[in-house]
């Protein structure tokens, strides 16, 4: 039965794969790629040819313990890539960028916000990633180390993933939440980025893993190759992570 | 040749049924009734029902009160650009419900269509109960109106017609001859729509948002412990697995309602995920 839940998630995740990019993973033998939201645009951009799901972690780490086909998995946690490689499911991580928190509000900041302590006020809405998502997780962290956790008071929503959060305030429905500093640039036109200081940031690693029952085991190498590789810690690094 | 035939024809209802039912059986098989138990009693499951029940509800009183109504006129009047009319009641009806959901935000969001208008009255609709409530409606409604719409205008007309030479006002006719001789149709039409309403994802994650207690209904909470806690996730499932199933044979053992049943909805199937 367990085989039968598995498969059911295969085709949401094949699914889920082909609707989000072209269908263009013949010309390297369909490498599936499962990555944190938050490296969308730098895998897309570096990769093209590559089947992606981008997702929360979290929600990739149970699809591959479900038995999804995938060939490498590229996390926003370490919490993950180590709970999978304890599992034997993944070959071993290595980590390849970091990132940090930013706290982004909409370019007309109706709530006007300026800093983490004018989220204290009465009706503000806050997006923020739910508990178990890595940046849920980080930004629970962050406000800790700043004496802030108050303003989890005002969160009107706990989304699956750090670009749900991202499309919410770019939106203009919430007033601000919480994201990396690498999902600005993408939708720097429509969010203004408050900058949060490095001794409260949450250390954000994130490891890449060959998936163990990996269809295309040579491919998954290239890839990981590819992200480790001077070009891929270029594009890490004008996408704005930083390089371990 | 008979034989291959009839070969052919239950190979494929084997296969057709055993796809079917199988994940709806694994839900049970998945975990121990005892974990079920416990994990439907946890509190992300208790606050996702009750969110469901009470939303569902306040949206089924608009459904029910505005629907019969509008379904009487349109079932029993015939008008020029009725046709169009009913073809907008059942657009969200074949609508992908994230469409539904980015609809919701572009007319009543902040930024909206009439986003200004209603911040000028302090109003904000996304985030909030409201927000579900709209998106249940939204979705579920066109499934009542189009099966009332059918069962007002299967009333034979000169019964109305004989009320109202026998001197009953229309609205005697309306609650005396119209709405006793459509009542199958009309409990089949709002049992589906409430169904569909329980199920309803797509247009609530990116409307309403998702926050235990306030807008996170079953659905969502589904989807929100998958990750978290799998017993939970699927108990959830199990629950609404067990409510369809309870929809379904209460529509179709009510001998009058059957009529009504041809056009089969998916109660509680999230027809997509955001």
């Amino acid at each position: 039965m367990r085989r039968a839940l598995a498969a059911c998630l295969a085709l949401a995740i094949l699914a889920a794969g082909c609707g989000s990019t072209d269908d263009s993973s013949a010309s390297n033998g369909g490498l599936t790629v499962l990555a944190a939201s938050s490296l969308t645009e730098v895998f897309q951009d570096l990769e093209p040819d590559a089947r992606y799901s981008f997702a929360g972690s979290d929600e990739l780490a149970t699809q591959i313990e479900e038995g999804a086909p995938a060939d490498v998995f590229a996390s926003a946690s370490t919490k993950y890539a180590d709970e999978l490689f304890d599992k034997g499911l993944t070959r071993k991580p290595q980590i390849f960028a970091t990132n940090k928190l930013v706290l982004i509000v909409p370019k007309d900041n109706p709530a006007n916000i300026h800093s983490v302590p004018d989220l204290e006020k009465d009706g503000i809405k806050l997006v923020v990633g739910a508990e178990g998502v890595p940046v849920g997780d980080y930004t629970h962290r962050v406000l800790e180390n700043m004496g802030e956790k108050s303003v989890l008071d005002n969160v009107v929503s706990n989304e699956d993933d750090v670009k749900a959060v991202v499309a919410k305030v770019a939106q203009g429905e919430a007033d601000a939440g919480f994201v990396y500093v690498t999902d600005v640039k993408p939708v720097g036109e429509d969010v203004t980025a408050v900058t949060l200081p490095d001794d409260v940031q949450a250390t954000v690693e994130y490891p890449i893993a060959v998936v163990k029952d990996a269809k295309n085991p040579e491919a998954a190498n290239d890839f990981v190759d590819l992200v480790v590789s001077d070009k891929g810690r270029e594009a890490l690094e004008d996408a704005g992570f930083g390089i371990p | 040749m008979r034989r291959l035939f009839d070969f052919l024809l239950v190979a494929a209802l084997t296969i057709a049924v055993a796809f079917l039912f199988l994940p709806i059986l694994a839900l049970f098989i998945r975990i121990s009734p005892r974990s079920l138990v416990s994990a439907l009693t946890s509190p992300v499951a208790l606050e996702a029902l009750w969110v469901t029940i009470k939303t569902g509800l306040i949206a089924h009183a608009f459904v029910l009160g505005l629907g019969t109504p509008a379904a009487y006129f349109l079932g029993t009047r015939r008008f020029r650009g009725r046709e169009a009319i009913l073809t907008i009641l059942e657009l969200p009806l074949v609508l992908p419900p994230a469409v539904a959901g980015i609809g919701l935000l572009a007319a009543f969001g902040r930024r909206g269509l009439l986003g200004d208008e209603l911040s000028a009255l302090g109003i904000s609709i996304p985030f909030t109960q409201v927000a579900v409530v709209m998106a249940v409606t939204f979705v579920a409604a066109p499934f009542y109106l189009r099966q009332a719409i059918a069962a007002f205008a299967a009333v034979d007309r000169s019964l109305l017609d004989a009320s109202r030479t026998l001197g009953a006002s229309p609205w005697k006719t309306f609650r005396r001859i119209a709405l006793p001789l459509s009542v199958g149709g009309l409990g089949a039409a709002s049992t589906l729509a409430w169904a569909r309403g329980t199920g309803e994802f797509g247009a609530t994650i990116m409307f309403a948002g998702s926050f235990q207690g306030i807008t996170q209904t079953m659905p969502l909470a589904i989807y929100a412990e998958l990750d978290r806690d799998i017993d939970v996730a699927i108990a959830i499932g199990a629950f609404l697995v067990v409510l369809s199933a309870v929809v379904l044979l209460s529509v179709k053992l009510l001998p009058s309602w059957r009529r009504w049943t041809s056009v089969s909805a998916t109660p509680f199937a999230p027809s997509s995920s955001a």
